[in-house]
């Protein structure tokens, strides 16, 4: 499965269009006051535009894409900061979905997910001492960190079989008798859930093709993670290119503080992390296109080195803007607390830099 | 994503290169030579022509040329895999002078005299080049240079100093910057001149460097005697030849072979290492600046790769070689420095003849006195070929417009 280049330019350019129009950073000033942490009127144009049937097959009206179309709207999402539940839902939840679910479970909810009417957080990470436990169809434990909780109408929920010890992934509506959701808004904006199950009856995903939850869980928190590095990059290019031109532009001591070497250098070290971080990124999209097996090496190399660059690269952006880059109103401290957002998903950096040099030094 | 169809297949036929490099090693390379360069020995001046020649014979000491000047129009991939596949496995490497760096110039702005003169001996390592860029007050300002050539007939007279001037106790020819008008502005006074070094007046003075070896010279030109008909293009336009010819240097993939193959030599090493009951590659601080040496070398190996095929597909930002440069020979020292530590007491006993003679080393394996002999070396990796601050003044410049 690849999805063509064209159609991924074509994403790119109408996503790159919408945000231009749509999301400018002032226009964000707007979205950041709602409630829901993001925009229903663009997550409902993200929809017309087809981007949330991004990852269904053709046969169920999507595009079928893979991790470079994933990536192309992601860059945008982490250029722009866009807000909308789309890396969560449409990325990591549809993902899951499609790999785990039924025929009919896919019939049931594909169709909400593609015209955004459902958004699917997937609760990854235990309640640390509350580990999720499901008996039969009632669902034990808890779950924090959940990006989108707040909003998601369904959740999928790692967990371990009582019986088997086997990983499985059960399904549930974030309203269930039994589920305690306490919503709360991270550094950058966007809302988030910790959730509680007590006997909540769940319903296990139970895929005709026999694939085990465990496998689709490695492979989905692979593609979250290669989705992430592609935020980055956004994120990374638009921080390079402020940078630079702030550099060029602030004046002090009567000539811009570009033309001081001291600076050029820590410039052109965020430049070549920035080219790091894209030849990365594609070296971790291609990895799962191929389903290759260096896939481990690859997406967990990716994830460690991007984490670290784009944190470097977002704090010389503050550093050399001075006083302003620490403000509300400039966006570079909005670039900042998003990648703060990025490095805390999925497990965080060190456990994928341990991952990496098992797999670098393995033989 | 940048891949096109035309890089695909590209990228397929420098795998295929990259295979057949693999089979040359394993069974055209003689085997003295395979051990000698495996141990980092010293190579004597007939190894490396022995070597070049070698090279030559498989149609690929110029293959990078154009067709029309009897190479092969190897694209930039193919070159960086070529280049990138011999450092992996050890080999010594490919002699620069003549035929990535004057043979260019030449085929580029020569008269078809001069193509016809030196073309086929560089292709073949007949005549053996030496570079005449640095001069004491002129290293990273190259353009500072005052050799000066003045005209006297159908010659020139050249007189000054020139300095670095790797293998020039080989050499039999030198090109050489060298300054024709005092006047001008000091970019546009330079030309370019091709050196008999068998020429009256010419003295070469060996530079002894930490690893106990002369690779650099001192080049001192009195008097010396240039016939009008070796100026290489127009008198006052050298420095454009110049920087044609750094252009031409730009595909580095020895930097990112030579860090591979180092790496993969600490690895060996702390695998094979036990202290204090446990394998060094267990040792967790010695885990965690592997594990992280391994990690930058992804990023270098990957980042190179999409740099190489920018130059391809003509999408490069003109920064790549500055990277490959950068990142390559950064990482390339910390990891040897590692290794050295690595080996302890053996990292610091150091037997030069030894060396020369092929002989072992006092301590520690069998090739740990050309590690130290490569450490000592590549200590100059960030100074010579545009040092790593000169890199980040160009990045600066030309890609970032500060």
């Amino acid at each position: 499965m690849a999805t063509d280049i064209e159609t991924i330019g074509m994403l790119r350019d109408s996503a790159a269009r919408y945000a231009e129009d749509n999301y400018g950073f002032h226009q964000r000033w707007a979205v950041l006051e709602r409630p829901e942490g993001y925009s229903p009127d663009a997550w409902r144009d993200f929809a017309e535009l087809g981007f949330l049937a991004l990852r269904l097959p053709e046969e169920e009206g999507g595009l079928d894409g893979d991790a470079f179309a994933v990536g192309a709207l992601m860059e945008i999402v982490g250029a722009r900061l866009l807000m909308e539940p789309f890396f969560a839902s449409t990325v990591v939840g549809t993902g899951l979905l499609l790999k785990l679910g039924s025929a009919q479970q896919r019939a049931a909810y594909l169709p909400q997910l593609a015209d955004g009417s459902l958004v699917l957080a997937l609760a990854d990470d235990d309640e640390p001492g509350r580990p999720c436990v499901v008996s039969g169809d009632r669902l034990q434990g808890g779950k924090i960190g959940v990006l989108h909780g707040d909003a998601a109408g369904r959740l999928l929920v790692s967990a371990r079989d009582a019986v088997t010890g086997q990983a499985v992934v059960v399904t549930v509506a974030a309203n269930a008798p039994g589920l305690t959701r306490q919503v709360y808004r991270l550094v950058d904006g966007r809302g988030a859930a910790r959730f509680g199950f007590d006997d909540v009856v769940v319903e296990r995903l139970a895929p005709e093709s026999g694939l085990s939850a465990a496998d689709a869980l490695a492979v989905a928190r692979d593609e979250a993670m290669v989705a992430l590095c592609a935020e980055s990059l956004g994120v990374v290019n638009s921080l390079v290119a402020a940078t630079t031109e702030y550099l060029k532009v602030r004046k002090q001591f009567g000539r811009p503080i570009g033309s001081n070497q001291a600076l050029q250098h820590r410039m052109v070290d965020c430049f070549l992390l920035q080219q790091e971080v894209q030849a990365l990124t594609e070296a971790a999209q291609q990895a799962l296109a191929d389903d290759s097996a260096d896939r481990s090496r690859r997406v967990a190399g990716a994830r460690a080195y991007i984490v670290q660059a784009a944190r470097k690269i977002a704090n010389e952006a503050v550093q050399m803007h001075g006083g302003v880059g620490v403000t509300d109103e400039l966006d570079i401290s909005h670039y900042f607390r998003r990648l703060m957002v990025n490095a805390a998903l999925c497990g965080g950096r060190d456990a994928q830099f341990s991952r990496f040099v098992d797999a670098a030094l393995a033989a | 994503m940048m891949d096109t169809s035309n890089v695909g297949e590209l990228r397929a036929r420098a795998e295929r290169l990259r295979a057949e490099v693999r089979r040359f090693y394993a069974e055209v390379m003689p085997a003295d030579l395979r051990e000698k360069s495996h141990r980092h020995q010293v190579l004597s001046k007939e190894d490396y022509v022995r070597w070049m020649r070698l090279l030559d014979k498989q149609g690929w000491s110029v293959a990078h040329w154009p067709e029309a000047h009897g190479g092969k129009g190897w694209s930039p991939l193919e070159r960086f895999a070529f280049e990138d596949e011999l450092a992996r496995l050890g080999c010594p490497w490919v002699i620069p002078f003549g035929v990535k760096y004057v043979g260019p110039v030449i085929y580029a702005f020569g008269t078809p005299e001069q193509k016809q003169r030196f073309l086929p001996g560089i292709k073949t390592t007949e005549e053996f080049w030496a570079q005449g860029y640095s001069e004491p007050g002129a290293g990273s300002d190259l353009a500072g240079l005052r050799t000066l050539a003045e005209r006297n007939g159908d010659h020139y007279v050249v007189n000054g100093q020139k300095v670095w001037t790797t293998y020039a106790q080989w050499a039999d020819w030198l090109f050489c910057l060298v300054r024709t008008d005092r006047d001008d502005k000091p970019q546009s006074g330079i030309s370019f001149l091709l050196i008999d070094m068998k020429s009256p007046g010419i003295k070469v003075v060996p530079i002894r460097t930490m690893d106990g070896y002369a690779h650099v010279n001192e080049v001192w030109l009195e008097n010396v005697k240039v016939p009008v008909e070796n100026l290489v293009g127009e008198e006052g336009k050298g420095w454009t030849y110049a920087k044609f010819l750094l252009k031409n240097e730009r595909t580095a993939g020895a930097i990112v072979g030579w860090a591979w193959h180092v790496l993969d030599r600490l690895k060996q090493h702390a695998r094979e290492t036990i202290f204090g009951n446990q394998r060094l590659i267990d040792q967790p601080l010695m885990r965690n600046r592997i594990g992280d040496y391994a990690l930058r070398f992804m990023a270098l190996e990957q980042a190179a790769y999409r740099a190489v095929a920018a130059m391809c597909d003509g999408s490069e930002n003109g920064g790549e070689a500055s990277l490959i440069k950068i990142r390559g020979t950064e990482l390339y020292q910390e990891v040897m420095e590692t290794l050295v530590e690595a080996l302890g007491p053996a990292g610091v006993a150091f037997d030069v003849e030894a060396l020369h003679a092929a002989a072992l080393p006092p301590l520690g394996p069998d090739d740990a006195g050309g590690i130290l002999k490569d450490h000592f070396y590549n200590r100059a990796a960030t100074i010579f070929g545009g040092s790593s601050e000169i890199q980040r003044n160009i990045v600066a410049k030309a890609v970032l417009g500060l």
